[in-house]
């Protein structure tokens, strides 16, 4: 990267008590990207975040963000942050768009159309003037995201932010947190156990486990891997026949699954039909991210 | 950076958009204005003056201010942690100490707004049902009504001022309102019970407690407190629990790490 990176993650360590629960984590998130931050139940992502946005002590290490340590000038780092840190809570007694004024005040150069420009983005709509107590998960998830995008932060910070979003709620953040990094060059640093999303979303993913960093990878590689065999998925109306004429594969209902190359899958679907099975669909299933990272991760249990 | 004034509003509008405060607020004016009607129909003689009736009122309604303050005292940081609120607060450019700061005005604004309803409308209603001359019961011979008041008022926001200190203290430490309104209102009652149990007549020791000194309404009547201190000495002593209970605060707020 030819660009200073915006978050700097220097031997990160978090002890509380006797346990350790991030460990000398080294880490560049590279400006204007998507960056996902990948981890089981308890791997230590919210914490890392929290870390971050100096809401818990570093216990060894540091985190420069812009170039400014948030340790030493905490102020400074954090006026480029904007952030969710696990479900966004708001004060429910007051209206979102109060909420916002709120936090408005405590940054510099937000008037009131910045507000509605924000209110407009995150889709809250006449609602904004309703108590939050009246909102539903997923209103209070796109008042958060305002809420963290207000002052323009060059970087953002969501831990979990489709957590309770309906998919045209998704479809809408993953294309507005595009929208930043492109044409704002926001970078911003996504933490999930929504594996298939961060695909969709991501331009690098860093994987956690049990507190320590174990891979960082690029996801936009081109079309990588177009030759390997993948998990192919026949949808036929007699899977028991259809089992013996293929001689293999794994039946799930009305699902045979084979592990095919591209070119093997006319071939197949050719040898069901001439045995008279009709084949209502046919899918393929990429080796996802979910599969690489159940991979790595051994689908250890939690701790 | 950005404007200090503004995190003082912030927390205004937190304490008064909420339905609670104007309640309580509500209650506190309603007391103030029915006390001095009731003290009319048992005046029989009419030996209650005006300034009789606002003290007596305020004798009374100064329990409710103070729990009304301690109340807002209570749940301005513990409201904040319940909530979960604290950690969209503590990620903006602002330090934790100027946050805590605004947040400590506004209740100090919000103790001040409580004793300035009570002063105006125990006066009001006074006003129309009591006469301002005459002998008083209260006030000492060639004192000055409104000035004794006035003074009588200052000792009581006193007490409520350090209650206030302890259930702010109590609040950022234990991060839970209830505890710390409990805890707080204990105290506030207790108190006497404390100081006559150590009495710094009988322990020299017990003039330091901060028990003893937290009532100063003694220094109306005579220039000797209890166990001979003088006026300086129990404000020296107030001073110092005061200084402890923010330092306490500060330092509490400021480490802590901020954790689900
Ligand atoms: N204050 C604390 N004291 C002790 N242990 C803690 C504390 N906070 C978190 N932990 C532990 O640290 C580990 C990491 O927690 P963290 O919340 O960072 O996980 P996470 O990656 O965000 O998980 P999830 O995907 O469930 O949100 C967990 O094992 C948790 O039990
Ligand atoms: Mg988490």
């Amino acid at each position: 990267m030819q660009h200073e990176p915006v978050v700097r993650l220097e031997g990160v360590t978090k002890k509380v008590g006797s346990r350790t629960l991030v460990e000398n984590v080294t880490l560049d998130i590279p400006p204007g990207q998507v960056f996902g931050f990948l981890g089981p139940n308890g791997a230590g992502k919210t914490t890392t975040i929290r870390m971050m946005v100096g809401l818990t002590s570093i216990s060894q290490g540091d985190i420069n963000i812009c170039g400014y340590s948030i340790k030493e000038h905490f102020e400074k780092a954090v006026a480029n942050v904007g952030a969710i840190v696990e479900n966004p809570e708001m004060y429910k007694f007051l209206t979102g768009y109060q909420n916002l004024r709120h936090f408005a005040r405590m940054m510099k150069g937000i008037d009131a159309k910045r507000i509605e420009e924000v209110v407009r983005l995150v889709g809250l709509g006449n609602r904004i003037h309703d108590k939050v107590r009246t909102y539903s998960l997923g209103m209070r998830q796109r008042l958060g995201v305002a809420q963290a995008i207000l002052h323009r932060p060059r970087l953002l910070i969501l831990d979990e932010p489709t957590n309770g979003l309906d998919p045209q709620g998704i479809r809408e953040l993953r294309d507005y947190l595009r929208h930043l990094c492109r044409d704002e060059g926001t970078t911003v640093f996504v933490s999930s156990h929504l594996l298939s999303e961060m695909e969709l979303m991501c331009d690098s993913v860093a994987i956690i486990q049990n507190g320590r960093l174990i891979d960082v990878r690029s996801l936009r590689n081109g079309n990588e891997s177009k030759a390997e065999a993948a998990e192919t998925g026949f949808t036929v109306d007699e899977p028991e026949r259809a089992l013996a004429v293929l001689e293999g594969g794994s039946r799930e209902g009305n699902v045979i699954t084979l592990k095919l190359a591209r070119d093997e899958i006319p071939e197949i679907n050719a040898r069901l039909v001439q045995a008279g099975i009709k084949v209502y669909g046919i899918q393929t299933v990429t080796r996802s991210l979910e599969d690489q990272f159940l991979e790595m991760t051994g689908g250890d249990p939690i701790g | 950076m950005g404007n200090f004034l503004g995190l003082v509003r912030n927390e205004n509008m937190k304490i008064y958009r909420r339905v609670r405060t104007w309640v309580m607020l509500g209650i506190l004016a309603f007391c103030n204005a029915i006390l001095p009607v009731l003290f009319s129909m048992v005046d029989s003689g009419g030996q209650t003056t005006l300034w009789d009736s606002v003290m007596l009122t305020a004798s009374f309604t100064f329990y409710l201010c103070t729990i009304f303050s301690v109340i807002v005292a209570a749940d301005s940081v513990a409201g904040e942690f319940s909530w979960g609120t604290i950690k969209l607060l503590l990620i903006r450019p602002w330090s934790r100490s100027k946050i805590l700061l605004s947040k400590y005005i506004a209740v100090i604004l919000f103790s001040l707004l409580c004793t300035l309803l009570l002063a105006a409308v125990a006066m009001l209603a006074s006003s129309i049902f009591f006469a301002g001359g005459g002998e008083s019961s209260l006030i000492g011979p060639g004192e000055s009504g409104s000035a004794f008041t006035f003074r009588y008022l200052l000792c009581d926001y006193v007490n409520l001022f350090m209650t206030v200190a302890i259930a702010f203290m109590l609040s950022t430490v234990f991060r839970a309102g209830g505890l710390s309104i409990g805890l707080a209102l204990f105290i506030m009652f207790a108190k006497g019970i404390f100081a006559s149990l150590f009495n710094p007549d009988r322990y020299g020791w017990a003039k330091y407690l901060l028990f003893s000194h937290m009532d100063l309404s003694g220094y109306l009547k005579a220039d000797e407190g209890p166990g001979g201190a003088t006026l300086g000495f129990s404000l020296a002593v107030l001073a110092v629990y005061y200084i402890v209970f923010m330092a306490v605060s500060w330092y509490v707020f400021h480490k802590r790490d901020v954790a689900a």
